[in-house]
């Protein structure tokens, strides 16, 4: 039998309440109503609504974060920009302001008494309960998830792969299509997985931003405020549920590609 | 052909400085010099991948100091031989083919006959990962002249293969340059792989280029200590004239060169292998001295003798079987010496 160094028992020992930390709560709960009230809940239309709501601007947010997300940490990667460590840490920002803030933030932008938000409303754009609203705040949660994932990315392809495609005859573009790209698609699709859990997870933000239309957390809130724990918790273990499931079928797709 | 003219490069840590180079079609040009020389640098500027900031670079009488890389129709095959590594051997022989207007079916027979010239048939489908350090250097090169580049660049091209393939990898490049009479521009760091390869070049240090021409004649007249030294030059001594006569500064040893020595001369080398045993040689010995074998260092095949006069040491490369023959050891005393031509002055 192998033998395990006293060091790894140690550090067994200290890591084990950390793991119960994370799992304890969440199988809890997970395993507290009961299946009639788990049935119940998913026949509610507000709650399917909720979710797939959550689902997919989520989703949409992490398209957005690749289709624009994908130029700027290219150039983090590759250019010498000027402020570019300036400019790394305002994209880390998201992760350490309280959330309500960031909502607050935004809001203050968008309102009426400000040029920007002057300028947003006489072109159409509402910002304040809608769904515009959430896709912006889930976009400014989840951006540094994806910048800093493909980031990586474009850090881990050589820059002389570029350079020798650039000396066999190709252009900027088409050298980042034919060699950039395809080496860091996954990156990629890593950065929009992380980027659509973190924008899921957000409630602080959205609360403020868009109460209604209603997403999975906000409602979440809602029940347990009104109702209390009970009715609160079929539709996290749903979302939960979901959301899990997406993950792995994701994972696992751009895993098959890969090979 | 090429032409630099006054190019110089300014990076944040080193710069090329005041660089003329002319370059004449059908050369092996090889631009030599030790690490961190700025060699590479003058290549990726070359390329085009690093902007001059000065100076004017002419390919065939244009001008392309600022046109972009990919359309100088030049071409360099890197050390680590950078193939694409989500492509299999045959996509990165072809990756180029596009941009040149190579007609399909011309570009297939370029691709056949490189993949025989370079013996690439039983890998051609391969993924680059799984290719040996001679055959990724076979593939970068087929990817590069698939396309007849004006000038093929090559960046340190034999030293980072095994052993067992860098003289596959010399003949192999010899072939090349005089089967496809193609100009080439070799940057190296060793010396005996550029007397084999090349007929011109120029040796480069701390960004200024110290001597350029005939590679024989860099190799025979060396120009200044920097160059004697790298081109394997030994027994490097600052010299005087007294009295018409040649002498050694250090200790008054008269040296009696073929050549009189310029007024701007201010040392003297010998080559430690024109260095012989005054028994076994058949030169008129003008130069000749007694001393004992102080020192035997092995350098592989050769020898590094270190003979001990009164006063003064002589380094010579003499072969095993030489010492062996002639039962030579530590502590024998010997009487050496070396021709007049051997002496070279700069």
């Amino acid at each position: 039998m192998k033998r395990i160094e006293p060091l790894s028992w140690l550090f067994m020992f200290i890591s084990m309440p950390l793991i119960l930390l994370l799992t304890l709560p969440l199988i809890k709960m997970t395993f507290q109503p009961s299946v009639e009230m788990l049935i119940e809940t998913i026949r509610d239309k507000d709650v399917v609504n909720a979710i797939a709501r959550s689902i997919s601007l989520s989703f949409f947010a992490g398209l957005l974060s690749f289709a624009m997300g994908t130029p700027l940490a290219y150039l983090l990667a590759r250019k010498n920009i000027i402020g570019k460590r300036i400019i790394e840490g305002i994209i880390d920002l998201p992760i350490m302001i309280p959330h309500p803030v960031v909502g607050i933030a935004i809001l203050s932008l968008a309102g009426r008494n400000h040029p920007i938000g002057r300028f947003l409303s006489d072109v159409g754009i509402q910002i304040m309960g809608t769904k515009t609203g959430i896709v912006c705040v889930l976009l400014f949660v989840g951006l540094p998830f994806y910048v800093n994932t493909v980031k990586a990315g474009f850090e881990s392809v050589p820059i002389r792969l570029e350079n020798a495609s650039r000396t066999l005859g190709a252009g900027a573009f088409t050298t980042f299509m034919r060699i950039t790209f395809p080496l860091t698609w996954r990156h990629m699709i890593l950065g929009i997985i992380m980027c659509t859990a973190r924008a899921i997870s957000e409630f602080g933000a959205v609360v403020i931003v868009a109460y209604h239309p209603m997403t999975a957390p906000v409602m979440i809130y809602e029940r347990f405020t009104a109702y209390g724990l009970k009715y609160s918790q079929p539709i996290a273990v749903w979302l939960i549920i979901i959301s899990f499931i997406l993950f792995v079928i994701l994972r696992m797709l751009s895993r098959s590609i890969n090979q | 052909m090429i032409h630099l003219k006054n190019i110089n490069l300014t990076l944040p840590s080193f710069a090329l400085k005041d660089i003329n180079l002319d370059i004449q079609k059908n050369d092996f040009f090889s631009i030599i010099g030790p690490t961190g020389s700025g060699k590479s640098v003058l290549l990726e500027g070359i390329m085009g991948l690093i902007p001059f900031s000065s100076g004017n670079l002419i390919l065939e009488n244009n001008d392309i100091t600022t046109l972009a890389v990919e359309k100088r129709n030049l071409a360099i095959v890197y050390q680590d031989f950078a193939l694409f590594p989500h492509l299999d051997v045959t996509q990165n022989i072809f990756y180029g083919v596009p941009y040149h207007k190579i007609p399909k079916q011309t570009a297939q027979k370029r691709f056949d006959s490189l993949v025989t010239t370079l013996g690439l048939e039983k890998i051609t489908k391969r993924s680059p990962k799984n290719l040996s350090g001679g055959e990724k250097q076979r593939v970068a090169l087929a990817r590069s002249l698939i396309f007849n580049p004006i000038v093929l660049l090559l960046d340190e091209p034999l030293s980072a293969l095994d052993p067992i393939f860098h003289e596959e990898a010399k003949q192999l490049l010899k072939k090349i340059h005089d089967d496809l009479k193609i100009t080439m521009i070799m940057v190296s760091h060793n010396f005996s792989d550029v007397l084999y390869l090349a007929n011109r070049g120029a040796i480069i240090k701390n960004g200024s280029i110290m001597q350029q021409g005939e590679i024989v004649s860099i190799f025979e007249r060396p120009n200044s200590k920097f160059t004697a030294s790298f081109v394997g030059m030994k027994n490097i001594h600052p010299i005087s004239m007294q009295n018409g006569n040649m002498i050694i500064i250090k200790n008054d040893i008269e040296i009696i060169p073929a050549h009189k020595p310029s007024k701007t001369d201010e040392n003297m080398g010998i080559r430690p292998e024109d260095i012989s045993l005054k028994a076994f040689s058949t030169d008129k010995f003008e130069n000749c001295f007694q001393g004992k074998i102080k020192k035997i260092t092995s350098n592989g095949i050769f020898l590094n003798i270190y003979l001990q006069t009164q006063n003064f040491q002589f380094e010579a490369i003499w072969p095993r079987s030489y010492l062996r023959d002639h039962d030579l050891n530590i502590g024998k005393i010997v009487t050496f010496g070396f021709h007049p031509e051997s002496v070279h002055t700069f």
